[in-house]
């Protein structure tokens, strides 16, 4: 009964309950003056970059980026977004002079095309290579600005690209993919049992990469070494384009005029491709699919061609944006990122190659010794992968023009063309040096 | 005798000075739309103007003046009038094919058949099903490697593997595959724009002509067709200008490629001036549109004000 009672509402009851919840959810805005400025007191750190292909590592950094801003008391917040979107991304943030305070680019591009508004970070980029060594000639090329020496990006990590072949395939006809010959050759044999090679000649990141990487490895390239001149049309330039040429027509099939950049990884796993090019996510997506076919294959460096072995890579790093609202904590944070660079390598599988010559002592942890591959050694090749990658612009700087040769496809179409015999070789490599030449001239005139 | 109170004053309305003024009430009602359209359409193409005058880039955002520079860069460029071919291709291709899927729709649509309400509502999928996913879909469609409309061909044994279309590696397959992915896009679009005129056609109109002896073909295309052609119009207006300025199905699908056969307006704008930084030539390259946008629109538009009945 008793209960009953104080169970009852009564006027006064409600009237006081009522007023106390009406406190209670009024609360909020009669502290917040108090509240708010609490929060502005808590310090934030934004950083965005694009979703790795190795989604584990994405996890590793997101944690680790929380981590360190616990204990910094500064809440930090980690966005991925497409690679495809990072370009749009950047010059979104750029002219509306507000974003994320750290910005991770990937690929070509962005260090230069950007440097007015990019924090200075020459100081943070000397520190680390006081620590970890030297920066490599893919991670100079990254952000540094030959002109003033100064660095407009720190260098994070950088993509390489080795052959991937079937050996039980390459055994059949007693070769290795050793040298871009033995492709084209032993190539044209494979492809008459039915395994043909698989390097994409469509339009996207892969190509722009793979074909650049062959076009030096005949001597020929795009620009100088100081970056001023076009130097496409050459007889070098030439001969690595018949090569190609020969290559599509006698190892490859039409196949890949249309390849995106996951083309080439499901080519390997369907068993019909006997190499690529590619980094080794296939490798990777392959040991997923199918252990017995990954086991089958083997990674090595990109084959040598007539004049040097070399090979594109695709360069990662992060800028700080001058309109950030944490410079301080953006500079810290890549510090501290830079110190516990071997966890990330783990986390990547061994994917992001380092830009400091020590950054991750040799032996490589996972490359010198994979427990998931057979033989476990099988990556070894990767661990002086520095000294094979090159950014699009090499023997020169990256800069603007280079980008914008690369953002459209340029060399990539200049191979095309001459291969499905739309133009001769040497026509080709005209068109291709005429089209460079007037971005290169348009941007002399605007840097 | 009775008494008749007086009739209350109505007050006054505190705005009666704008609701008793008809063309100032107007004007107070069509302003945010006006605005609205200054805002977001005038302002920005205001802007695309000045940045295809200017030298600005990403780089070095300068509003230095230099005239039609640009506009005179770009047109020596050969590659530019192959994206403008394209373009032009793409869209009246696209058009074209999503015209006369959506008029044979329609008449399928207008039929009663058990499940047309579903049918009605599934057709609509394509128009609203996002872009990216759609596209992604027809990629797989076309891959070269795993083509579902290879395999069965394959399969039903009319080709080989060797004799299988790489659909998106051969130039003129590529084009047809972007034409085919933007007129499924556009056609429940079409469909609708054709039901809503048909079923707006008098009925009396169609049994005279029936009774007259006029059969299928003759009532659509000398009587129903000419009737509609005005709201028909206005749905091309729309699937013209969407189509030409659209980027999306060439960005997804084939960067353009292969070998630049299917790079248009929107991509090859979109490629210079955002992902390269070159704002001046970007905004430049997208503006060539205007003048054809213009032209097709103000044709259409006088072609329906003469058709109007």
């Amino acid at each position: 009964m008793s209960t009953v009672r104080s169970l009852r509402v009564t006027r006064r009851r409600f009237l006081k309950q009522t007023g106390l919840s009406l406190a209670a959810a009024s609360a909020p805005s009669l502290t917040g003056p108090f509240i708010s400025k609490a929060l502005a007191d808590t310090k934030t750190l934004s950083i965005v970059q694009w979703s790795h292909f190795v989604p584990e590592y994405d996890k590793w950094f997101d944690q680790f980026a929380k981590d360190w801003g616990t204990k910094n008391n500064i809440s930090v917040t980690v966005d991925h977004i497409p690679v495809g979107n990072v370009a749009a991304r950047a010059a979104a943030e750029a002219s509306g002079q507000s974003g994320h305070d750290i910005f991770g680019w990937n690929g070509a591009g962005g260090a230069h095309l950007y440097r007015k508004f990019l924090v200075d970070v020459t100081s943070l980029v000397e520190a680390t290579e006081k620590k970890y060594g030297k920066v490599s000639t893919i991670g100079r090329q990254i952000g540094y600005n030959q002109d003033n020496q100064t660095w407009s990006a720190f260098p994070d990590f950088y993509i390489n690209f080795p052959a991937m072949y079937r050996k039980s395939m390459w055994d059949e006809i007693g070769m290795k993919p050793d040298t871009w010959d033995d492709v084209r050759i032993g190539g044209a044999k494979l492809k008459a049992k039915g395994h043909p090679v698989g390097i994409s000649l469509g339009h996207s990141n892969d190509p722009n990469t793979t074909w650049r990487g062959l076009l030096w490895s005949f001597g020929g390239a795009l620009q100088d070494a100081e970056g001023k001149n076009v130097v496409l049309n050459s007889k070098e330039t030439v001969e690595a384009v018949k090569f190609v040429t020969a290559l599509y027509k006698e190892a490859m099939t039409s196949e890949v005029l249309s390849w995106d950049d996951s083309s080439n990884n499901r080519y390997l796993v369907s068993g019909i491709g006997s190499m690529i090019v590619n980094p080794i996510s296939a490798y990777r997506t392959f040991q997923k699919a199918n252990k017995k076919g990954a086991d089958d294959t083997f990674v090595m460096a990109p084959p040598k061609g007539p004049v040097r072995q070399i090979m594109g890579g695709a360069s990662e790093f992060y800028g700080i944006w001058k309109f950030a609202k944490n410079q301080e904590g953006a500079i810290e944070f890549l510090k501290y990122y830079a110190d516990h660079w071997p966890e990330a390598f783990k986390a990547s599988e061994g994917y992001n190659n380092p830009c400091f010559a020590n950054l991750v002592p040799k032996p490589m942890p996972i490359l010198s010794n994979d427990p998931t591959s057979t033989p476990s050694d099988k990556l070894a090749a990767l661990q002086d992968s520095e000294q094979w990658s090159a950014s699009p612009g090499y023997p020169g700087p990256s800069w603007p023009a280079v980008d914008e040769v690369y953002n459209n496809f340029i060399i990539c179409d200049m191979m095309s063309k001459a291969a499905t015999g739309q133009l001769s070789a040497e026509d080709s490599v005209k068109w291709a040096h005429q089209q460079s030449e007037a971005i290169f001239t348009k941007w002399h005139g605007k840097t | 005798m009775a008494v008749i109170a007086e009739p209350v004053a109505k007050p006054v309305s505190r705005f009666h000075f704008i609701l008793d003024r008809r063309g100032v009430f107007e004007a107070i009602l069509v302003a945010p739309a006006i605005i609205y359209v200054l805002l977001l359409v005038g302002l920005p193409l205001l802007l695309a103007v000045y940045y295809s005058l200017s030298a600005y880039t990403i780089y070095n955002p300068t509003w230095k003046f230099v005239g039609l520079a640009n506009f005179e860069q770009i047109l020596q460029d050969p590659t530019f009038f192959d994206t403008l071919r394209n373009t032009f291709v793409f869209t009246f291709g696209s058009q074209l094919l999503g015209l006369v899927l959506g008029k044979f729709g329609a008449f399928l649509l207008l039929r009663p058949f058990p499940g047309r309400k579903i049918v009605r509502a599934l057709i609509i999928l394509p128009f609203a099903v996002p872009v990216a996913l759609a596209t992604i879909a027809w990629q797989w469609m076309f891959d070269s490697l795993y083509s579902v409309i290879n395999w069965t061909l394959i399969a039903a044994g009319i080709l080989t593997r060797e004799d299988a279309p790489n659909w998106l590696g051969n130039p003129y397959l590529a084009m047809l595959c972007i034409v085919v992915i933007n007129a499924w896009r556009f056609f429940p679009f079409a469909i609708v724009i054709f039901l809503a005129g048909i079923t707006a056609v008098p009925q009396d109109v169609i049994d005279a002509a029936t009774v007259d002896g006029a059969g299928f073909w003759r009532r659509n295309y000398q009587i129903i067709l000419p009737m509609i052609l005005p709201i028909v119009a206005i749905g091309l207006i729309f699937g013209i200008v969407f189509t030409f300025t659209d980027l999306s199905i060439v960005f997804l699908l084939t960067m353009g490629g292969p070998g630049g056969a299917t790079s248009v307006l929107g991509f090859a704008g979109f490629q210079t001036g955002i992902v390269s930084g070159d704002v001046a030539h970007g905004a430049a390259i997208s503006l060539f549109m205007l003048p054809v946008l213009l032209v097709v629109v103000i044709f259409m538009l006088r072609f329906i004000r003469r058709r109007e009945i």
